[in-house]
């Protein structure tokens, strides 16, 4: 049994660690094993395990029945006191649980092979001779778990591959599914990891087709949504309840200052019935919305409080929005790379598209070729926390006040949104780019031509009613990648109010 | 010595059985110089109740060697040269017509195989007819002659010797009389220590005398006894098996045979390989001061015991191979069972 300890220990050791050494492995080396592969080795190393420990119970049970045996503990004996099996003579014609044949057998010496056996029992110091000896097992079983830890190590080489971008992207969604998981408050929380990993799946599933990848994907961000939407509104009726007694206890003192222990700080003023919890970053002070007057709580430590937990879930889903973009973003570009056969010429969809998403995100992306139509760019595919959001529709903005930036993820502009900018002469609610870091434009078509070459004016094309000055939006940068530097031209800086 | 076995204590009986193989030993040496193994495995077959065929050279003193044996134990020696024109009444003995007291009367006239310790010279130069009339001698220790039988005293035995070399014009032993040896023993040429002892001993004037062991009337009672005392030394079941598994093992075809056993060997010892064993086993024990057999003792035994039943094919001698090659590799490999 002791020969099976080290070989056991080792293949149940290294099944358990399986998954941090994959993780340092992915992190250190940049080489992943996929989980499914990861499953498997792990399996076949609790399986290895449990084979060792089924041989060594196996193995303890047969000495276990051979030290109960009456002639096996003879030939034990035999062998340890090396008596030319004396003894083993003896105890065949001396055991009593055998037939009386046996005894028949005994010839006019054996009261001679009786006491000499009993001589060489008389010089067998038992604890001399039988020993627990450790030591010798487990050095001869090393070599075996030594084996089994060497097979491992060159079945984890054989299995490694170098991630895909896929993978790479699913292998983060596992990540955050699992710190979701592992933090759940809810049932929502929950559904919400298992829905990662379902699209974490699809994305390396290389057998699905593109449209169920996306779908997963959207499911997961929908998800994600619906439980971002349900910890906002809990943590609203928090700072609603704290912003009432906040204001209760200003009244009778007509000042009421205090300071929260809380690591983190939040400033705001509170007004009865209303939460100034909202667009409340952890370190940066928000603005809320006035007071009634008389009172005004400065600082609550436990409003502090829930609006860490407020923007700290916030922070994560903004970044689970990210990677689901991302993933998404992928998926098209995969797809977009290996288009399928009904596929026909000009359906690329990266004409005019933004630049993608990669592992170089301060790289220029491919820059839509004006002459050239095209959809609109989806945001995800670049990191484009910027976009404008949807038209005009407050509650479907997601700015949380995260010092991460803004970001409209969630709520992707369709093609029907390319008209939310107003039109010259259009009026309506501006959009506000003041603060914007870029903006994309689709570009009207080229001049079209007909039969024979005649060249036909675009009459009906928009033209600018409002001065405007030939200066950029804003002040930019030197150092501003070239994406962000790009102008707006002359001809069209009426659109944009 | 030479009590009746129900007299003197087992213990003594042991020791009996040693010091009177010991000084057997001791005697025979003095005038063979070397071959102590033979001269063990003669000893040995002696007191298994066996025959002995032993293989070696001329004027090695082999005949010496089993005269001094005969003489040291007091025992009656014969000695018969195989002959090719050697007929079986050569042997066994014949009618001869007699006339006493005015009638005449066919009076059986023993031959040179009435004796206990018989020497067969050259036993492959007789034809088979006339070895095979040493074939119920050596079984039954009897002898029918004209329907009347004839049997031969105790102790009995037969110690044939035949030569590798000059093999035109002789009569390989059948192997039917082949498995009736217990032993058969290989001579081999003195070193040249033991030559130079030999050219001392027999080409100056010392005499060296031989000290009878027993008188020549007890002797066969006194031997008698001591192989008694052999079969009752005791062998234990595992014992039993191994030595079960070695005859299987050595059978073409047998349980546990090795490849080399199917591929070298048309036959395999029969089951008096295995009593051999068990004998020749016995007797190691008993010489070693111990009343019960080991695994050595057994291994000790096999290749004496058994390269003389293992018939080997066409492919072996083609090869080389011989027969305590394949018995070396058969110990190898066999395990030894526990229990």
């Amino acid at each position: 049994m002791l020969c099976a300890i080290a070989p056991a220990i080792t293949a149940i050791a290294l099944g358990l660690l399986l998954g941090p050494l994959g993780d340092l492995t992915w992190n250190r080396f940049g080489y992943s094993l996929t989980p499914d592969r990861a499953n498997d080795l792990s399996l076949a190393l609790f399986g290895a395990g449990l084979l060792v420990i089924a041989a060594g119970a196996v193995m303890a049970f047969r000495a276990y029945r051979r030290a109960n045996n009456f002639l096996g503990a003879a030939a034990e004996l035999d062998d340890r006191l090396q008596c030319n099996q004396e003894i083993v003579t003896f105890a065949t014609l001396a055991d009593p649980s055998a037939p009386e044949s046996n005894r028949a057998r005994r010839t006019p010496l054996f009261p001679i092979l009786w006491r000499r056996a009993i001589a060489m029992f008389g010089g067998l110091n038992l604890r001399d001779e039988f020993k627990l000896e450790v030591g010798e097992p487990l050095r001869r079983s090393s070599i075996f778990a030594g084996v089994v830890a060497l097979a491992m190590v060159l079945a984890t080489l054989g299995l490694v591959r170098a991630p895909t971008p896929e993978s790479m992207e699913a292998a983060k969604l596992r990540g955050i599914a699992e710190e979701i998981a592992r933090s759940a408050t809810s049932t929502d929380d929950t559904v919400l990891a298992d829905k990662i990993r379902q699209a974490a799946d699809a994305l390396e599933n290389s057998k699905l087709p593109p449209e169920e990848k996306k779908k997963r994907i959207e499911d997961a961000m929908r998800q994600a949504n619906h439980a971002a939407e349900k910890r906002n509104n809990n943590e609203s009726g928090k700072n609603q309840a704290a912003g009432k007694s906040s204001a209760q206890s200003g009244k009778g003192n007509g000042k009421s200052q205090g300071q929260g222990n809380s690591s983190g700080s939040g400033t705001g003023e509170g007004k009865s019935g209303t939460s100034a919890g909202q667009n409340v970053g952890g370190n940066n002070p928000g603005p809320g919305k006035g007071g009634s007057g008389n009172n005004s709580g400065k600082n609550d430590g436990g409003k502090g409080t829930a609006k860490n937990d407020q923007n700290k879930g916030n922070q994560s889903n903004v970044e689970l929005q990210n990677e689901l973009a991302k993933a998404e973003a992928q998926v098209e570009t995969a797809n977009a790379k290996n288009p399928g056969p009904d596929s026909k010429p000009g359906d690329d969809k990266n004409q005019g598209g933004a630049s993608k998403s990669g592992d170089k995100s301060n790289e220029a992306g491919s820059q839509p070729d004006p002459n050239k139509p095209g959809d609109l760019p989806k945001p995800g595919a670049n990191g484009d926390r910027n976009t404008p959001s949807a038209g005009g529709n407050p509650k479907n903005n997601r700015d949380m006040g995260s010092n991460m930036g803004d970001t409209h993820l969630g709520e992707f502009p369709t093609s029907t949104n390319a008209q939310r900018f107003l039109k010259p002469g259009e009026k309506g609610t501006a959009v506000d780019i003041k603060d914007a870091r870029y903006v994309m434009f689709r570009l009207p078509g080229a001049p079209t031509t007909g039969n024979g070459g005649k060249t036909v004016l675009d009459t009906n094309r928009p033209t600018a009613t409002t001065a405007y000055v030939n200066a950029p939006l804003a002040p930019t940068s030197d150092d501003a990648p070239p994406d962000e530097r790009q102008l707006v031209p002359p001809r069209y800086r009426d659109m944009i109010h | 010595m030479g009590a009746a076995p129900q007299q003197i204590s087992p213990d003594q009986r042991v020791a009996d059985f040693r010091k009177t193989f010991s000084r057997a030993e001791s005697e025979v040496a003095r005038v063979i110089v070397g071959h102590r193994d033979v001269v063990r495995k003669l000893l040995t077959a002696l007191f298994c109740g066996g025959h002995i065929l032993i293989e070696g050279v001329p004027g090695l003193g082999k005949t010496l060697m089993v005269k001094a044996a005969s003489e040291t134990l007091g025992l009656s020696f014969k000695r018969i040269q195989f002959t090719p024109d050697l007929m079986p009444s050569d042997i066994i003995g014949t009618q001869v017509l007699t006339e006493a007291d005015g009638h005449r009367e066919f009076q059986f006239k023993p031959g040179p195989i009435f004796a206990h310790m018989v020497l067969g010279d050259e036993i492959n130069r007789a034809t088979p007819k006339t070895q095979s009339a040493v074939l119920e001698a050596m079984e039954e220790h009897q002898v029918t002659v004209f329907g009347t039988t004839y049997p031969l005293d105790p102790p009995y035995i037969v110690l044939a010797t035949q030569n590798p070399i000059e093999l035109e014009g002789t009569y390989p032993l059948p192997e039917a009389q082949m498995d009736r040896f217990i032993f058969k023993v290989v001579m081999g040429s003195p070193k040249p220590d033991e030559l130079r002892e030999i050219l001392n001993r027999t080409t100056g004037t010392a005499q060296n005398k031989i000290q009878p062991l027993f008188e020549p009337a007890r002797a066969p009672q006194a031997i008698e006894n001591l192989k008694a005392l052999v079969r009752e030394v005791m062998v234990a079941e595992p014992l039993e098996r191994y030595i079960i598994s070695v005859i299987g093992g050595c059978t073409p075809g047998g349980p546990g045979a090795i490849p080399e056993v199917s591929q070298y060997l048309r036959f395999g010892p029969s089951p008096r390989g295995a009593q051999a064993l068990i004998l020749c086993a016995k007797v190691n024990a008993l010489l070693a001061g111990r009343v019960s057999v080991s695994y050595d003792d057994i291994d000790d035994a096999i290749v004496p015991c058994l390269r003389h039943r293992l018939l080997l094919n066409f492919q072996a001698e083609a090869e080389s191979v011989s027969a305590e090659s394949i018995l070396e590799q058969v110990i190898k490999r066999l395990k030894k069972p526990r229990t």
